[in-house]
């Protein structure tokens, strides 16, 4: 049983490891609160002198989640000024008015 | 996000009547996305009209505005474009344009209305691929998929009751087909600066794989006289979005 637990907490902490990076917000949660239990009953379930790979586990589980917390709360939304879509934008305008002057 | 986009145009109907639409409206919203059962907040959509002169005539020029987050920009930016150039009382469209830029995929379309109204020209550029022209014939009433989101704001939902249904068409990807629109009553809606409104809520279902679900499409306007489109809610074949106005200004 300890074995699975490690398995399952080593596999929603790579998970939450990429989710922490993408750009995901409050969605990565769901693999790092995963990963908190898989690798805390991991962690119980070892015998004292196993209890290192749990350990390790669980740090990198509350890692993500501090991570994910100063992003949904610092990170606003928002765009970028885009200069070459803004230029893009007056371009197709100009654009449509000889268009449509060609209509007239 | 090609269906995305698509699915919030036909989230939206007409009807014939003179437009309330006015120049410089800008209604800005926050998009999400439905991942796992949580929404995510993946890009700001923006909507404005403006007057257009050429030497002989006005336009009203419409245009939507898809852009992600900063923070999506380096996984998969999206840079869409719709543009639709309309007479200003009857919203008829003389000319729609279409430039995507998604994930590094690019594709521009150009429909021109030919004086008949029941003509289009359409160009479309793909990437890597030469630009093709094609003449085609539609419904006097068929509208793009721009002018469509201003005209459903001409409809006097007042007169409805809830259930009453009305069915139009729409030119996109040089197809018409069919959309309907169902409405479903008054529901009470907080709306970023414009506080608390009655809303009109609307189904919006179209012969077309893009939608999906029975009333799971819908878009909540304003129940007044401006008719703003403060939320939108689609159901695609991959996955949830949602639309929440985010600003207005200019209405």
């Amino acid at each position: 049983m300890r074995k699975l637990f490690i398995y399952l907490a080593t596999f929603f902490v790579v998970i939450s490891i990429l989710f922490t990076i993408l750009p995901l917000g409050t969605i990565a949660f769901l693999p790092i609160l995963l990963a908190l239990v898989f690798s805390f009953l991991a962690f119980e379930k070892s015998a004292a002198s196993l209890k290192k790979i749990p350990k390790i586990l669980l740090v990198i589980s509350a890692l993500t989640l501090l991570v994910v917390v100063g992003k949904v709360v610092f990170v606003k939304d928002e765009v970028v000024v885009d200069k070459q879509f803004d230029q893009e934008k007056v371009d197709s305008k100009q654009e449509a008015v000889e268009e449509l002057e060609g209509l007239e | 996000m090609k269906k995305i986009l698509l699915a919030l145009c036909l989230l939206f109907s007409f009807e014939s009547g003179f437009s309330q639409i006015k120049p410089n409206e800008k209604l800005v919203y926050a998009a999400s996305y439905k991942m796992s059962g949580m929404m995510t907040q993946l890009a700001q959509v923006s909507m404005q009209t403006e007057t257009v002169n050429t030497s002989k005539k006005t336009y009203l020029h419409l245009s939507l505005e898809a852009v992600t987050f900063s923070k999506w920009d380096n996984f998969f930016k999206i840079r869409d474009l719709y543009e639709s150039y309309v007479e200003p009382t009857t919203l008829k469209p003389s000319l729609y344009k279409r430039n995507i830029y998604e994930g590094g995929y690019t594709k521009s379309e150009k429909y021109v209305y030919k004086s008949d109204g029941r003509t289009i020209v359409c160009t479309t550029k793909k990437k890597n691929r030469p630009e093709t022209t094609k003449t085609i014939t539609v419904g006097s009433s068929s509208q793009d998929v721009m002018s469509i989101v201003y005209k459903l704001r001409t409809v006097d939902f007042k007169s409805f009751k809830p259930g009453q249904i009305k069915s139009f068409i729409i030119v996109f990807d040089q197809k018409e087909f069919p959309v309907s629109v169902k409405y479903m009553g008054k529901e009470k809606l907080s709306v970023a600066n414009l506080g608390v409104k009655d809303c009109y809520k609307l189904s919006i279902s179209a012969k077309t794989d893009v939608l999906k679900g029975k009333d799971k499409n819908l878009i909540w306007l304003t129940a007044d006289a401006k008719k703003i489109p403060v939320q939108i809610l689609f159901s695609i074949p991959v996955g949830t979005g949602l639309l929440k106005l985010a600003k207005a200004s200019g209405i």
